[in-house]
């Protein structure tokens, strides 16, 4: 049922809308358009390609060549790949327990879920120092365990507390009857349950890997040359290449793809990730 | 029987994991911020709880909290309203809601530092960027990150570009899960947009919209990221410089760590203070 007016507010719907896209993606579009100009244009306001300046691909062509690039990349793959399936793997297992057995002495199940909680909001500059002092007392300051080791303490809880939910929300019958066949728990865990939740899993090891790839203050403190991640190496760039912004964007741009990509991929669980299971999507 | 006890083989990893990797370390931290640590120092000193009186005789202390709590009582607000207007626009029964919503929330997957790196472009003072469209319009253009006043809008602007989607993302999801019948018949008693608005969507969308509020103050009380990188370290001078820049700059450029360690507690009090009131008040909503 169509009322008067409705044309109108649907044009008003549209019109903001198509002004808050232009907001939001303006300050992607701009680096992007920065990283296919040639160096004068990068200060000139001229945003459209071909028809406003000539496009180019060299600092492209000549940036995925770089060597350093290649560092930075790699180790942020290294880490994050590391640290999501140590995370995943350590956090669907205390997840699993939260979700199928009743804690009663000492901590109950409700106790536990509050302690993940709380790590989960403690701020990452009160962790900054104990880190560093813990990887210094171990020598493994600039190495990539240092990094993995952190990232995977610092996301664990997120991967326990949407893992538990995952578990909560798959019927247990299945898994009674594999117990009653003789299937012993750890059977039942890796061969029932897990694939059961094989989609949450899935986007808690993708959340988690874009977690670490974008995790900034840890991987700074703790690193300075050998394990560098894309964040730190991004943020140095600014300091060593000044105004070069033609080099500046391309970094840019490679430093937010991965997490954009799989963040549109894993879409449905983003909201209930984000909010530690508080909204669900 | 003994199938009970394998549930702590289960969750005994994650837990020890966490006690050797984050409260042994805090632990330690606890009785470092009793001394006069100092990087590659020699022994440390017990200095009592003298670090802690530190941070209230400094000006920079209560200048990184004012700051910090300008930042939440600025930007949060605004992804609110803005992400409720987003929402509200995106939820009517438009064509392409989708990937209206997918484009939306892109910035929620930029990290801050590439946000940052962005920014050094963005806000160039010289030609390019948004000061050269203002330019090309014939306005005035401002200086983005070396005016003191204009620096607390550039972050308050970073900060509005990288969360509202977030507020947006959650408060469409919470608008989707409003119970239908009770829309259905305040629109067959005739209420007009505004009312519907103001007697049915908002009171029941306030738990949603607290959790965001609850969310993003959370985050918003460790801004890091775009004053330590996009404004050099809280600049210009010190008026961008967060409470957690400040420890940072203890800790970090200064080496003190017992004096950092201890404005780490001071701050985790404070936080903990805050969150225990907003929980407080949030919880009345969800039982």
């Amino acid at each position: 049922m169509r009322r008067k007016g409705d044309l109108v507010k649907d044009v008003v719907t549209y019109v903001l809308i198509a002004i808050f896209l232009v907001l939001f993606l303006f300050p992607i579009y701009w680096t992007f358009i920065t990283s296919i100009k040639i160096p004068a244009d990068t200060f000139t306001s001229k945003f459209l390609p071909f028809i406003q300046f000539q496009p180019t691909v060299k600092t492209w062509i000549s940036q995925l060549q770089a060597a350093e690039n290649f560092k930075a990349i790699l180790n942020s793959l290294l880490i994050g790949l590391s640290s999501a399936a140590l995370a995943t793997f350590l956090g669907s297992m205390a997840g699993y327990a939260l979700a199928r057995f009743q804690f009663r002495r000492f901590f109950k199940n409700a106790d536990i879920i509050s302690w993940f909680l709380s790590l989960r909001i403690m701020p990452p500059i009160a962790l900054a120092l104990p880190f560093y002092a813990l990887i210094l007392f171990f020598g493994l300051i600039d190495t990539h365990p240092a990094v993995i080791l952190i990232h995977t303490a610092f996301f664990l809880p997120y991967a326990v507390l949407v893992s538990r939910d995952a578990f909560k929300a798959v019927p247990v019958e299945i898994e009674e009857s594999a117990l009653v066949d003789g299937c012993s728990r750890l059977q039942v865990f890796f061969r029932v349950a897990l694939p059961l939740i094989a989609p949450a899993l899935a986007a808690i090891y993708i959340i988690i890997f874009a977690f670490s790839w974008n995790e900034f203050l840890f991987a700074f403190v703790l690193t300075n040359r050998v394990a560098t991640t894309m964040p730190v190496y991004i943020a140095g760039t600014v300091t060593t290449v000044g105004v070069l912004f033609d080099i500046l964007s391309v970094r840019g741009i490679l430093a937010i793809i991965p997490p954009i990509v799989l963040g549109l991929l894993v879409q449905r669980y983003i909201i209930s990730g984000l909010t530690m299971g508080a909204v669900k999507g | 029987m003994g199938q009970d006890r394998i549930k702590f083989f289960f969750i005994l990893p994650a837990v020890i994991y966490i006690l050797a990797l984050v409260i042994f370390p805090l632990a330690t931290a606890l009785y470092t911020s009793l001394t006069d640590a100092r990087f590659g120092g020699t022994l440390a000193n017990f200095v009592g709880i003298r670090n802690y009186m530190m941070p209230f005789g400094d000006y920079r202390f209560y200048n990184s909290v004012y700051v910090t709590l300008l930042f939440v009582v600025l930007a949060v607000p605004i992804e609110l309203a803005l992400g409720l207007l987003l929402a509200l626009l995106v939820s009517r029964n438009i064509k392409g809601q989708g990937i209206i919503r997918s484009l939306l929330i892109i910035p929620l997957f930029v990290s801050p530092i590439a946000f940052a790196l962005m920014g050094q472009v963005i806000f160039y003072e010289g030609g390019g960027g948004i000061n050269g469209i203002l330019k090309d319009l014939g306005l005035p253009t401002l200086r983005w990150r070396s005016d003191p006043t204009t620096a607390i809008f550039t972050v308050v602007l970073a900060d509005v570009w990288m969360w509202t989607p977030f507020a947006f993302l959650i408060t469409l999801a919470g608008l989707n899960a409003l119970p239908k019948d009770i829309v259905e018949a305040a629109r067959i008693d005739g209420a007009s947009d505004a009312q519907m608005f103001r007697h049915v969507t908002l009171p029941l969308l306030t738990p949603t919209l607290l959790t965001i509020l609850f969310f993003r103050i959370i985050d918003t009380l460790r801004l890091f990221e775009i004053p330590f990188t996009l404004l050099g370290g809280g600049g210009p001078g010190i008026t961008t410089e967060t409470l957690t820049v400040y420890i940072y700059k203890i800790g970090f450029r200064g080496f003190f760590f017992g004096q950092a360690a201890a404005v780490s507690f001071i701050y985790l009090a404070m936080v903990s203070a805050i969150l225990s009131v907003l929980l407080y008040r949030v919880r009345k909503y969800y039982v």
